[in-house]
């Protein structure tokens, strides 16, 4: 991978971040009564310039702690327009990149754990793990009553795209294994039912219904982002570099925010 | 007038901020707000920020309060512990005449000042010598005459050179400037120097721990530090350095100049678009060259609709013929790092056949001042961020506009009132603000208004002889109502500790006739010409100084031309000065206009006996004192010299009070019963002094008044 592909997660971060800060400003400045969040701006500003202009007479210091909280949630409100339309297409976004960005492929030689989580305890005992070549199991399986839950060490030997089965009774469930490097698409869990978790948890189908099997769940580690001298999770990285790029991009293009 | 001016304030909290935003930064975000996109974290983080400062600095507040109070405590126990009052709100009216309240008050027009007539007291308020503003209010704040306050009039003369100067204040680029080829970059701001001499009577209001809220009381710029708050007015200069430059784009062609106060700028047509420009200040870059900044716009005339849409730099906005903008705000660059921030308002006078704009003087950007216009300079901001941009120049209301027919009578009203409803706002928010303590605010509106349409008022005027009687409207008569109205409500916000005071700097006379003494002076063998010239230019172009004993400009001051004090002096000082200046009394005295038989001039005073300080050396030798209906001619006022000594005033600028000062008192209202038959404005500072229980420095000229036992005495109530 070498240092440019170190470099390459933080150089899409970066990307990613100053083209939705733009996005965003743009957004923010068709969505909202720009005349009225810069009137709230102003008044906040004013009744902050009362405190220090007026310092010595406390009830007009009281007052204007009031005001400053009154003139803030005025703010918060004209705020929440724009949020409201970016919001949806913002998650959806950000859910799609957290599966790029978010975590990295397991290693070679390096132990993970792949977990079935049962409908109940009883049904523990039927299930058994089924590897690829490729993939070797490292531990006996270890039931977790309290949780449902069954867990099974497994060693990969070499960097590839596996798939391992989980079975339970006569049937198997799939789960998907990405062994390696780069940015594949993760999917750390794969989920039956749950619609919504799905959307925003798991990349991979739905488990049928009508089986033993609620979850199948591989913990892939976390991606740290060099940038700055400094390692970032991914999604504090994009929160500081569009706040940054929306305030820079606000100021050339005139938008009250 | 091109580098900002930063408020100290904002330089001491610079590092608190960075320090606060890289606490923000680390310790506040969660995961969430940053799966909400930037468009959360902007209003999170704008409004925790404001939050959060707000916090700083109630901690701060929480920890230096003790300490605070007790300094207060030792301050004010030297104030309040002999004052009569908790609160004194004065009003100034500038301008507002006695016998036209009296009169109005007999009408019914005025029912809040017919109840403080009623329940307190209505007096005439004997005014300075001469009888004008920035003299008159220099006087009521700091308590004594014009010989040691040093102001004389709007204008002083330079004794180098027979030019005028702006009295009050002086305004210089800065000190040093590194010249780099053909430009010049200037090495720090503006230098500004304040010429009123004296104290104002809130320093000492303030030193005593008593807090002061100042509005646009004439003759405040630049704004001096005390305890308190301060609004500069009167005096105040636009962007361009000037008391206000107005600026008239048009598609007609026209070579003709304004006299004064404004500037002709062609509007050329690009295609289907006109664009034109807004004069600013001279370029600061350019050395002194006299090269001006401009700000261009564009503009979309839409005929059918009557209305244009205008672009000024990123503000695009569409005014129908008749209609002024908001404030927009005006950026003059002139390379990278120097900049000036001014505000102004167009008007559309026409859009079919031709295109005709009217822009306000620019005034100084209340929310970026580029000079101080306020104590301290956030106040100024405060003012700006509560209300929005408001007016900033001393005259704001422009009445040379109106004089040149470039306003007609209903956009300047309109003009008037607007600013005047933002005074009021600020009145308003003061009050509130200064529950114990001063707070003082002049409103100019009543004087504009009376100058400008005083020709309806008058029988026979000649600006308003062709309108028939029954068509004229009732301006000022509205105007006094409307005040009065204001008045009302400010009773509303008081309570019986306060005392209210309604004041006038002078009152007002017809301005029919206009005098050019300097024409007198010449018939009359005091003032020469040149050799084959009849009449003069402005500023004395033309005249012969050597054989030149007396000279007049400006609006009251007559002037000998000394030896050895005017640079072409010829009189000798002494005897032949006091010789010729008795003589001249005697022939003006009573100096009577031809067409009427009437007195042009009802009084000459002699300085040296009106003035006593040390600034007398810089006043006038004589003031003259215009009779009722005359005032100095507007050529005299400009030192030029013309063939006719009386002639009619045709302008709109139909009233006026720069006359005999015994014929134009002010003022005075008062919630409470006040015992002095004669008061005079000199007396105000020393009355609220002593009202507030303060010693009375010795170098005051005014005597307090006796005011009545109604005030209730507070002193136990309102010590801390």
């Amino acid at each position: 991978m070498g240092s440019l592909g170190m470099n390459i997660p933080s150089g899409i971060v970066v990307g990613i971040s100053l083209v939705i800060g733009l996005v965003m400003v743009i957004v923010f400045a068709y969505t909202s009564d720009q005349k009225a969040i810069h009137i709230a701006k102003d008044h906040l500003k004013a009744h902050l310039l009362a405190l220090r202009l007026f310092q010595d007479q406390i009830q007009v210091v009281l007052r204007s702690y009031g005001r400053i909280v009154l003139a803030t949630g005025s703010y918060l409100r004209l705020a929440f327009k724009p949020l409201l339309f970016v919001i949806v297409p913002m998650t959806f976004l950000i859910v799609q990149l957290d599966r790029y960005l978010g975590s990295v492929p397991l290693s070679t030689g390096q132990a993970f754990l792949v977990k079935a989580r049962m409908d109940n305890a009883d049904s523990l005992n039927q299930a058994s793990l089924q590897l690829p070549d490729g993939l070797t199991s490292s531990a006996p399986a270890v039931h977790v009553p309290a949780e449902s839950e069954v867990a099974w060490r497994v060693v990969a030997e070499k960097a590839g795209e596996y798939v391992v089965h989980v079975q339970v009774a006569d049937q198997l469930f799939a789960k998907r294994v990405i062994v390696g490097s780069g940015m594949p698409r993760l999917s750390s869990v794969r989920l039956r039912g749950k619609f919504w978790e799905r959307i925003f948890v798991s990349a991979e189908p739905a488990l049928p219904d009508n089986n033993f099997v609620g979850a199948i769940d591989v913990q892939y580690p976390a991606r740290n982002i060099a940038f700055a001298g400094v390692e970032w999770n991914w999604i504090w990285l994009f929160f500081i570099l569009s706040l940054a790029a929306g305030f820079l991009f606000k100021s050339i293009l005139g938008i009250e925010i | 007038m091109t580098c900002g001016h930063k408020s100290s304030q904002i330089e001491q909290t610079r590092p608190l901020v960075y320090l606060a935003l890289l606490g923000l930064i680390l310790l506040w975000p969660l995961p969430s707000h940053a799966y909400a996109g930037p468009g959360a974290g902007f209003a999170v983080l704008s409004s925790f920020w404001t939050l959060f400062v707000a916090f700083l600095y109630s901690v701060y507040a929480f920890f230096v309060w003790p300490f605070r109070q007790l300094f207060r405590l030792l301050r004010r126990r030297k104030a309040y512990g002999k004052a009569q009052i908790k609160r004194a709100v004065i009003l100034g009216f500038d301008g507002m005449d006695p016998e036209l309240t009296e009169r109005f008050i007999a009408e019914g027009r005025l029912p809040n000042l017919a109840r403080l007539r009623q329940q307190g007291t209505f007096r005439k308020l004997r005014t300075t010598y001469p009888a004008i503003s920035p003299v008159a209010w220099s006087t009521f704040m700091t308590g004594v005459n014009p010989g040691k306050h040093n102001i004389y009039d709007f204008l002083a003369r330079d004794l180098s050179n027979y030019l005028p100067y702006l009295s009050s204040a002086e305004i210089k680029g800065p000190k040093h400037s590194w010249k780099i080829g053909k430009y010049n970059i200037p090495l720090g701001g503006a230098r500004i120097r304040g010429m009123r001499r004296g104290t104002p009577f809130w320093h000492w209001l303030g030193e005593a721990g008593i807090f002061c809220s100042v509005l646009r009381v004439p003759v405040t710029f630049p704004p001096e530090e005390f305890s308190g708050v301060l609004l500069s007015g009167m005096c105040v200069p636009d962007l361009k350095g000037s008391q206000g430059t107005f600026c008239f784009c048009s598609t007609r062609p026209s070579g003709e100049k304004f006299r004064e106060g404004g500037v002709r700028v062609p509007i050329e047509r690009r295609g289907s678009r006109y664009t034109s420009y807004v004069p600013g200040p001279e370029d600061p870059l350019a050395g002194g060259s006299g090269s001006e900044l401009r700000v261009n716009f564009q503009i979309d005339p839409e005929p059918r609709t009557n209305q244009a849409r205008l672009t000024v730099d990123s503000e695009t906005f569409t005014l129908k013929v008749g209609d002024y903008s908001a404030w927009i705000p005006i950026k003059f660059k002139s390379g990278i790092g120097f900049s000036a921030h001014g505000i102004c308002r167009f008007y559309l006078k026409e859009v079919s056949p031709e295109i005709e704009i009217y822009v306000t003087p620019v005034n100084i950007d209340p929310a970026r001042p580029d000079l101080p216009i306020s104590h301290p300079v956030t106040y100024s901001i405060y003012l700006a961020k509560l209300f929005g941009p408001y007016a900033t120049l001393g005259l704001a209301e422009d009445t040379w506009a109106l004089n040149e027919k470039v306003l007609d009578d209903q956009a300047f009203l309109a003009q008037c009132y607007a600013n005047h409803e933002d005074r009021e706002r600020m009145l308003f928010d003061a009050l509130e603000k200064t529950q114990q303590g001063l707070c003082a605010c002049v409103f100019d509106t009543t004087d504009r208004v009376q100058h400008m349409f005083w020709r309806y008022l008058d029988e026979d005027h000649p600006a308003a002889r062709g309108v028939p009687r029954d068509q004229r409207p009732s301006v000022i008569q509205d105007l006094y109502a409307r005040m009065d109205e204001l008045i009302g409500r400010v009773m509303k916000q008081i309570d019986d500790h306060t005392l209210l005071m309604i004041v006038s700097d002078h009152g007002f006379k017809s301005f029919a006739r206009c005098v050019n003494l300097n024409a007198w002076l010449h018939q009359n063998g005091y003032l020469a010409l040149k050799s084959g010239k009849t009449e003069s230019g402005d500023w004395f172009d033309d005249v012969d100084w050597s054989r030149t004993r007396a000279y007049t400009m400006g609006l009251n001051g007559l002037y000998v031309n000394l030896k050895g004090r005017e640079r072409e002096g010829i009189v000798e000082p002494g005897a032949e000065a006091d010789s010729l200046k008795d003589e001249l009394r005697r022939k003006l005295d009573g100096l009577s206009d031809p067409a009427s038989g009437r007195a042009g001039i009802t009084g000459v005073f002699d300085c040296d006996a009106v003035y006593a300080g040390p600034y007398v050396d810089n006043a006038p030798d004589l003031l003259v004192g215009y009779g009722d209906g005359f005032r100095a001619s507007w050529d005299s006022v400009m030192g030029k010299v013309t063939s006719q000594i009386f002639e009619d005033n045709l302008k709109a600028w139909s009233g006026d009070h720069c006359i005999d000062p015994r014929l134009v008192p002010g003022v005075l209202f008062c919630n409470q019963k006040i015992s002095d038959e004669k008061p005079a404005i000199v007396d105000v500072a020393p009355t609220i002094l002593k009202l507030f229980g303060l010693a009375l420095p010795r170098h005051l000229d005014g005597k307090p008044w006796t005011v009545g036992a109604a005030i209730h005495a507070t002193s136990a109530a309102t010590a801390p």
